[in-house]
């Protein structure tokens, strides 16, 4: 600190080093977390009693050499620390081992497959946010109107919903309007629009499915948060200023429970996760969720390990950038 | 304990029950919950259980309802009704005991996490804050894959998985309590942790637990559907979740069989929501913050 | 509520979009054969490739040195035409013919056979596959391009049957290292009727007819396998007219395509079959016991009475819905000139077990289970895969069956990779398997030669049964050499006897393949064998080349057509828009309202 702080004393510049800090402080949790997930990802799969070589080689003839060779091949004669520690290097490389029925490497696997549920949970979670903020939005502001009681209602049925149900009738109940699974027709002319619309035409109804399932909990959270927005004083004073409630809806209260709401989303994207597991398995959606459903069928363990590993760490990721995020926008925690 | 305290205790239980009463939702959803639980109690009374048993399945494959079977047959001709009455057993189970499960880590966790501070607490908020974040049914599959399977692992699964968010808010329950001037007074007085936790702080925090109990079982008897319906569970009971896996892999869908697909369904969707009233409703009456705003 | 009012311009401008995109989605499409494929394709290299998908995929492209008749099966011209043998049975020649190109134009020859047969006695990693095929060469040589001498260790009787993809030398020998050679490079070179065009793996596989094959071009244009999870997405595809050919299904999905309009059934003669193994006494190859098998189940009077406990047709009957057909020995009565019909049936009879098992010495229990000499009873686990629905249900029959027995069964159904642990290890009383038959029977009545068996405690070998018979492995060793069809027919069917006599496993049925295609596309497909076979799963590549397109196809395509397409796309977001459009402007007001 070269400036004397008692001259100017800058209360931005205070809350920038206890910003930095605290993003220090996030990101660093968040690298120790990943770390976590990446041992459990190596000990949970170890618990597995049995030889591994024994399923790659099943109906095969071999004898005890080709068996030492092939645990010599993938390091299971070696001490567990040492599989560890060559575990963690290979991950660092982006080597995550090989699948036992595909017979490729893991990281391949996934690499094909997270375009595809990127494509799907993104544009699930973004209908399904905004679906859900509007309606918590309107709910909130008309509390117990027949409105809310109804979406608060139609809300709390998807939310019991399991997805997989959901999609299993959705599909029976839309009979041949929507393909019965996959992304996209394999006779599907290759230029990028007729590729366009075949992709969203595959992915109405796990989309509608997903959003169905997820949605609630935005439109819960946003109600409440608004209702509490709502009883803060400032309103009353932005009433009695003789703003319009629609003004004093749209310019202040909203805002200020949107913050909140939104971070909560990608906190809980964790659960948008989870519905994707059993929407691609019942719409054969190639992503990651359905490669999770193929690798619990043996299992196959380098796979479900790997899956494990990305889908756990990319839903802690995602949660210390909201963290973050939330910290930049929110001038009240700015100024704390 | 005096009885002062008693008659002041039940009083308070009366006066929420009152309350819960006032909501509608809430009281729907006692109401469906205790049906349900006696249907499920009643099942080996009232019904044959070797109707379970594909080898005696009564009917033909694929029945659509009639008379002789409300709800129809399943793939293997057994009847819907009495596979959905058994399955609710099961399910019910599976989500009562993980809840337990769950939620015992979770207040034992958050109890100690804000009783005794320091290093330990740390450490504990920090697993839960990694619990919170890691998507739970990604760890219970894991777990269900690489444990036996049985109802043990599916309940295992489901509670080791899910106690942080218990734990959380039993703990900023607790920190609340402690700062409390008369728990400062019994520390004074003498008493112990095991005084000051069993006689102070579980009591207040108990009500909140309870809340979050119901909510937990939503959760799970959910996680028990998923987990089944992916193959984890218990091959050998029939459970929601299990016939719902049957109704994909078999062939409901394409069958159109919506009399395999529906019950099953929305018995699970009957529960949770049951559940999650009671819970929504209990809430409102227990957490003083939410009725000050009704 | 700037985001909506975003989403409503967004929803406009997909919708003008798509609009005028229809007609080009619709232009002139190729005839195509959409065909499901439900297992995973584990390579395309044709050296390293095992799983039957990657094999039957393999034949599309690489012709063998001979093929199989679609009609009777038969070695009929493969890549070599005509064959003949030495006095010793150690010598075989074959002749390649002129004229037979590969798909990019370079001729086949001899070579090409040598150099795939070569490859595979000298790169340990071409050998994974079908290294089998070849263990017994002693030596290949191409004396000139129209020639191949195949030399024997010993007389080998399966010399017609080599299911070795043959590749072109010009392109494999700049191949660095097999393993690791995925050969997905398009277009292929090809010599079978197929050429890959394009492959994305877990999506689908895409062929374009050959147009250099020698046996003439396919008659459609396009071959396409699309990957779905489950049979079950494949039939409802098939019923949506997604697909054109679907087979795998289960006996619920194949009832209820019935009567369907635009779609024809195919009930065939499958070469795959269930069977339930009885822990005979695991050992190695030198004899040392490995597992932990009942003790009771090495008398083979117990696995007798075991297999007259069980009521064969009741669970062919209700497991698989009845299309199966009644096991004896394990090859199928697709294969009749191998399929054994036992001289004496052994019939379903519980009662004459029952006394059986009395007279052999083993007496009930006060709790009705039945006690053996050591003191030990009669409790059996059973071991299925959780995956497979026939294990639970037939296990399910095969308890209560054993149970009015004496016998107790406790049905465990775990993961395929412990199932195979503890079948490899001999870790269990009763366990389900099962296997897919070759026209050539010499694979399959290896498994149960005292060869087969693992060769220390702790690797595996290819038997499932443990089985270990004097009396059937020379019997093995002749059919092995004997060269004179009728006289192997018989010794094969000797083999069977011995393994239905002795019990080591116990076959429940042959599964009828059940398949489906749509008729308002295809016309006909060619089977194998004809009557009563397979479009699918050959032995050849008959049904997916000899597929008939129907006539005008072109124009009725049967699958959502890019115009429909497009059209409900259209609509879909036009009234989501619309609604949300209409609910704002109506929340507005109200919202001004209060």
């Amino acid at each position: 600190m070269t400036a004397p702080p008692l001259v100017r004393p800058s209360p931005r510049r205070g809350g920038g080093s206890g910003l930095l800090r605290h993003v220090a402080g996030k990101v660093g949790g968040a690298l120790v977390s990943l770390a976590a997930v990446v041992v459990l990802g190596f000990f949970l799969f170890r618990l597995i009693p049995g030889d591994p070589t024994v399923t790659m080689t099943r109906g095969r003839q071999v004898d005890e050499a080709q068996i030492a060779e092939l645990r010599a091949l993938h390091g299971y004669d070696r001490p567990i620390v040492e599989q560890f520690g060559k575990y963690v290097g290979g991950l660092l490389h982006g080597d995550m081992g090989t699948s036992l029925f595909y017979r490729r490497t893991v990281a391949e696997l996934i690499g094909e497959r997270v375009g595809p549920t990127l494509l799907l949970v993104g544009t699930s979670t973004l209908i399904a946010v905004t679906l859900g903020l509007w309606l918590g939005i309107r709910g909130a502001w008309r509390r117990d109107s027949p409105f809310d009681r109804a979406s608060t209602g139609v809300a709390l049925v998807g939310w019991a919903m399991p997805a997989f149900w959901l999609g299993m009738l959705l599909s029976m109940v839309t009979g041949n309007l929507f393909p019965s699974g996959g992304m996209r027709f394999s006779s599907t002319p290759p230029d990028f629009w007729s590729q366009a619309l075949d992709v969203a035409h595959h992915m109405v109804l796990p989309c509608l499915t997903l959003i169905a399932v997820v949605y609630a909990q935005y439109q819960l959270v946003m109600r409440s948060s608004l209702l509490e927005e709502m009883n803060a004083d400032y309103l009353t004073t932005a009433r009695a200023k003789g703003l319009r409630d629609d003004q004093v809806r749209r310019r202040h209260a909203v805002p200020n429970a949107l913050l909140p709401t939104v971070t909560l989303v990608f906190l809980h994207i964790g659960l948008v996760v989870t519905g994707a597991i059993t929407v691609e398995t019942v719409f054969s959606w190639p992503g990651l969720g359905l490669l999770t459903y193929e690798a619990l069928a043996g299992p196959d363990l380098p796979l479900l390990q790997g899956t494990f590993v990305v889908l756990a760490g990319s839903v802690i990721v995602m949660n210390v950038l909201a963290d973050l995020l939330y910290q930049v926008l929110d001038p009240r925690v700015r100024a704390s | 304990m005096t009885s002062i305290v008693w008659q002041r205790r039940r009083a308070a239980v009366g006066s929420t029950w009152r309350e819960f009463t006032r909501n509608r939702g809430g009281l729907a959803g006692l109401v469906v919950l205790g049906v349900v639980v006696v249907l499920a109690l009643l099942a080996p009374l009232v019904t044959d259980a070797s109707g379970l048993d594909v080898t005696k399945a009564a009917g033909q494959r694929w029945q659509s309802p009639s008379a002789e079977f409300w709800f129809g047959t399943d793939h293997t001709g057994r009847s819907v009704l009495l596979l959905t009455w058994w399955g609710s057993r099961i399910s019910l189970l599976i989500g009562l005991t993980a809840t337990v499960l769950s939620v015992a880590i979770g207040t034992l966790v958050g109890v100690t996490a804000a009783h005794f501070g320091g290093w330990l607490s740390a450490g504990l908020m920090w697993v839960t804050n990694f619990f919170l974040v890691l998507p739970s049914l990604v760890l219970a599959i894991a777990l269900s894959t690489v444990l036996p399977r049985g109802i043990g692992t599916i309940v295992l699964a489901i509670g080791v998985t899910s106690w942080a968010s218990t734990a959380r808010l039993v703990r900023a329950q607790t920190l609340s309590v402690e700062a409390r001037p008369f728990i400062e007074r019994a520390k004074v007085l003498g008493g112990g942790h095991v005084h000051v936790i069993g006689r102070h702080v579980l009591p207040a925090v108990l009500p909140l637990v309870f809340v979050n109990t119901t909510l937990t079982v939503a959760n799970a008897i959910v996680a028990e559907a998923t987990l089944s319906f992916l193959g984890l569970g218990d091959p050998s009971m029939v459970s929601w979740g299990s016939m719902l896996r049957a109704a994909n892999l078999h062939g409901a869908v394409s069958q159109r069989a919506w009399w395999f697909l529906l019950p099953p369904g929305l018995g699970v969707v009957v529960i949770v929501l049951a559940f999650t009233l009671v819970g929504r409703a209990l809430e409102t009456v227990l957490n003083p913050r939410l009725r000050g705003d009704r | 509520m700037g985001i909506l009012r975003r989403l409503g311009s967004v929803v406009g401008a997909v919708g003008l979009v798509a609009s005028p995109l229809a007609p080009a989605a619709q232009a002139q499409q190729p005839v195509t054969l959409r065909v499901a494929i439900i297992q995973q394709v584990d390579s395309l290299n044709p050296f390293l490739a095992t799983y039957q998908a990657s094999t039957e995929v393999g034949r599309l492209m690489y012709d063998y040195l001979t093929a199989y008749d679609a009609k009777d099966q038969r070695p009929v011209e493969g890549v070599a035409k005509s064959w003949e043998k030495s006095a010793d049975n150690l010598t075989w020649t074959f002749t390649v013919p002129d004229g037979k190109k590969w798909s990019d134009g370079q001729p086949i020859t001899a070579k090409d056979v040598g150099f795939t047969y070569n490859l595979m006695m000298t790169d340990k990693d071409a050998a994974t596959a079908n290294g089998s095929f070849v263990a017994n060469f002693e030596s290949v040589t191409v004396p000139d391009d129209r020639t191949v001498v195949i030399k024997t260790k010993v007389p080998q009787a399966s010399m017609l049957a080599l299911d070795v993809p043959i590749v072109p030398e010009h392109v494999w020998k700049g191949v660095g290292k097999i393993a690791d050679y995925k050969n997905d490079v398009t277009p292929s070179v090809s010599s079978g009727p197929f050429v890959l065009s394009e492959y994305r793996a877990n999506e689908f596989i895409k062929f374009k007819a050959n147009k250099e094959y020698w046996r003439g071009a396919p008659k459609y244009d396009e071959l396409h396998f699309i990957y779905y999870k489950t049979v079950d997405a494949a039939v409802q595809a098939l019923d949506k007219g997604e697909l054109d050919l679907v087979n795998r299904m289960g006996p619920a999905q194949f009832d209820s395509l019935k009567g369907k309009s635009g779609i024809t059934l195919n009930k065939a003669q499958g070469r795959r079959f269930n069977e339930l193994v009885l822990n005979s006494g695991a050992a190695t190859k030198t004899g040392e016991p490995i597992g932990d098998g009942h003790p009771a189940l090495k008398d083979v009077k117990v696995r007798q009475a075991i297999a007259k406990a069980i009521d064969q047709d009741a669970i062919i009957a209700r497991v698989n819905g009845g299309y199966a057909e009644r096991g004896t020995g394990p090859i199928p009565p697709v294969f009749p000139d191998y399929h054994l019909t036992p001289e004496k049936v052994r019939p379903f009879d519980p009662a004459a077990a029952n006394t059986e098992l009395d007279q052999a010495g083993y007496p009930k229990g006060s709790d009705g289970i039945r006690v053996g000499a050591d003191g030990k009873p009669l409790k059996l686990r059973l071991v299925g895969h959780t995956s497979r629905a026939y294990d639970e249900q037939a296990g399910e029959y095969i308890k209560s069956s054993l149970a009015d027995i004496g016998i107790a069964v406790d049905v465990q159904l775990v993961a395929d990779t412990l199932l195979d642990e503890q079948g490899v290890a001999g870790k269990f009383d009763l366990i389900f398997s099962g296997w897919g038959t070759n026209p050539d029977p010499d694979f399959i009545l290896s498994l149960h030669t005292c060869d087969s068996r693992p060769e220390s405690p702790t690797t595996s070998g290819t038997t499932d049964t443990f089985f270990c018979d004097k009396t059937y492995d020379e019997l093995y060793a002749k059919q092995g050499a004997e060269l004179d069809p009728a006289k192997r027919s018989a010794l094969v069917k000797q083999m069977q006897q011995r393994f239905y006599d002795e019990v080591p496993a116990i076959i429940l049925g042959h599964d009828n393949s059940l398949e489906a295609y749509r008729n308002d596309t295809f016309a006909s497909f060619t089977i194998q064998p004809d009557p009563g076979g397979v479009i699918m799963a050959q032995n050849g590549m008959w049904g997916y080349y000899g597929a008939v397109p129907v006539a005008a196809a072109g124009a009725a395509s049967s699958g959502p057509s890019g115009l429909l397409i497009a059209g409900i796309v259209v609509v879909v977001l036009l009234v989501v828009g619309g609604v949300l459009l209409l609910a704002r402007r109506r929340g507005a007001t109200a919202g001004d309202r209060e």
